[in-house]
């Protein structure tokens, strides 16, 4: 049916939200970031000469390898344990309902407390985890002087955070694949291997896509664990991308700059989302022909 | 099917327990260490039997009062944010399941692409605009903000739900001569029940939880539970952990018997949220 202005009508509180607090938003940074702005001074035209500040800035380089090395870690993290949660549920758990509860319990967990609950494991000299590891021989993780340990712990309660989003979306695709599909490749002779491979990986990728993309994103804007663990310290080493935008804006109130990394990170979410459509389209194309 | 051999089965379980002991180890070691007495916290290995105290819950109560007109905070922002969002989802969820026309299709595909920039992005230009909106550090701003970031995903679950509904329920109701208001009352609203739910599930779980734009946008009003706890955990006195663990356990129980309970939502919602998206 053709809507007409009622139906318009009803759309506008949705999209009066978006437009308002994302997209003018959003396009007046865009703007701020050819701009010097700062308390107290006029803003001034300055080209792209916070987006050569920010490359030739050490520590945006650093936030942005931060940023980049544990997205990856975390999201095929969540990929492998996902996957291999829920085929291990696909095969009948005992207690079923009971223990899906338990494996999506961290979804409903804020940051916040994810990371109370991971600093007390973890505290020096007394945290249960790391008392764990001297007695296995192992180095005490020192999270707070070490930025590699740092940046590990951060990594691993992101993956235990978001672990269930991953994991509820794959073991709800492969519920979803036919039965009969595996009785008829094991009939034609496939192995258990093949069966995983041809049938299980094949008819998942949709869902492992969607699971990539949505992870991807949303790991790429990681700010409270990391704000809330270290503030990015030891000096400025364990920093990501948001962290880095927060305090360029609200501690160096180098407006123009925080703006520059903003649309720096738009554009990166932006090439993430074009990557994955790019690879929706071309499987679908592969599956018309 | 052939019998799975033994040995197998016995692995599966033991990856069973190693599941189950990630997942829920140390939400039970927080929740539990809330109710043991101070000096007992940090013991090593920690004790499963202890006498349970609610010391830890009035030293809460005396060294930060502050924490429980915070928690009625993020209750009032958490059912503004959902109200906001399922009502708002509904109206537009419904229009983009029955009509089809070009600026229909070009703000649903922009529903959905915006959404993918970060939000931090945006408190930039919020800030100050905030500031002179008079709006900082009020209830409102949170719910929109909150809201703004979840009116895409619940449009989309609300049109698959209503995809679901036969389309002639509605074209009867017209028949007999019930107007758009009515006909979406009477025949359509209570048939997308369960998918109001689904969209307010995720949306609800995100404004209890949220930090950053609480952290950005609230200084003592508006101020939410988890932002309370941050602070707790900053404090520069040291942290005294037997309080923080009783905040923890407040702020936490009741949002995970409410996600356990709905799980079904979820799961549909993820469904026609992202799959279908």
């Amino acid at each position: 049916m053709r809507p007409r202005l009622l139906h318009y009508l009803l759309i506008s509180p949705v999209q009066v939200l978006l437009v308002s607090l994302i997209l003018a938003p959003s396009i007046y940074v865009g703007w701020l970031s050819f701009q010097q702005s700062s308390y107290g001074r006029a803003t001034e035209f300055i080209g792209v000469a916070n987006y050569l500040t920010l490359l030739r800035d050490p520590y945006f380089w650093r936030a942005l390898l931060n940023t980049v090395v544990m997205v990856n870690i975390v999201v095929y993290g969540e990929l492998l344990l996902g996957l291999g949660i829920a085929l291990l549920f696909v095969g009948g758990v005992p207690w079923s309902r009971l223990m899906f509860s338990i494996v999506i319990a961290p979804y409903a967990i804020s940051e916040v407390v994810v990371v109370v609950m991971w600093k007390y494991m973890f505290e020096p000299q007394v945290g249960i985890a790391n008392f764990a590891l001297r007695g296995m021989g192992l180095p005490e993780i020192e999270w707070a002087v070490n930025p590699i340990h740092a940046l590990g712990l951060i990594t691993l309660l992101a993956i235990w955070h978001h672990l269930p989003f991953t994991f509820i979306i794959l073991y709800t695709a492969r519920l979803g694949i036919p039965r009969e599909l595996y009785e008829a490749a094991a009939i034609d002779g496939s192995g258990p291997f093949q069966l995983f491979r041809h049938v299980t990986l094949r008819l998942l990728m949709p869902a492992i896509l969607v699971a990539l993309l949505f992870r991807y994103v949303f790991a790429f804007r990681m700010f409270s664990e990391v704000w809330l663990l270290t503030q990015g310290g030891p000096a400025r080493t364990t920093e990501v991308l948001a962290v880095y935008l927060y305090k360029a804006a609200f501690r160096y109130h180098e407006f123009g700059l925080a703006s520059a990394t903003g649309w720096a990170m738009v554009i990166c979410s932006f090439l993430i989302a074009l990557w994955y459509m790019r690879i929706a389209y071309r499987r679908m194309f592969a599956h018309d022909t | 099917m052939t019998r799975r051999p033994r040995w197998l089965s016995g692995i599966r379980l033991v990856l069973l327990a190693l599941v189950v002991t990630w997942s829920a180890f140390p939400i039970a070691l927080v929740v539990l260490a809330s109710f043991k007495p101070a000096k007992m916290i940090f013991d090593i290995p920690p004790r499963l039997f202890f006498m349970p105290t609610l010391e830890n819950y009035r030293s809460l109560l005396q060294a930060w009062p502050e924490f429980f007109p915070r928690l009625l905070n993020s209750l009032i922002i958490t059912v503004g944010t959902t109200a906001l969002t399922v009502i708002a989802s509904s109206l537009a969820g419904y229009v983009y399941a029955r009509y089809r026309g070009g600026l229909l299709t070009a703000s649903a595909f922009f529903m959905v692409v915006i959404r993918m920039l970060p939000p931090i992005v945006i408190t930039l230009p919020l800030f100050p605009v905030a500031n002179w909106l008079g709006v900082m550090d009020t209830y409102s701003l949170l719910i929109a903000l909150y809201a703004t970031f979840f009116v895409s995903l619940g449009t989309w679950i609300m049109k698959t739900f209503v995809d679901q509904i036969p389309v002639e329920l509605e074209e009867a109701a017209f028949v007999d001569g019930a107007s758009l208001g009515q006909t979406l009352r009477r025949v359509i609203l209570p048939l997308t029940v369960p998918g109001m739910i689904a969209s307010g599930v995720f949306v609800l779980v995100y404004a209890w939880n949220e930090f950053l734009f609480a952290f950005i946008f609230t200084t003592t009003r508006a101020k939410t539970a988890p932002l309370l706890l941050s602070e707790m955990l900053g404090a520069v006195t040291g942290v005294d952990w037997g309080a923080v663990f009783a905040a923890a356990t407040i702020q936490l129980v009741p949002i995970l018997v409410f996600v356990i309970a709905v799980q079904k939502y979820l799961i549909a919602g993820l469904t026609a949220g992202s799959v279908k998206g």
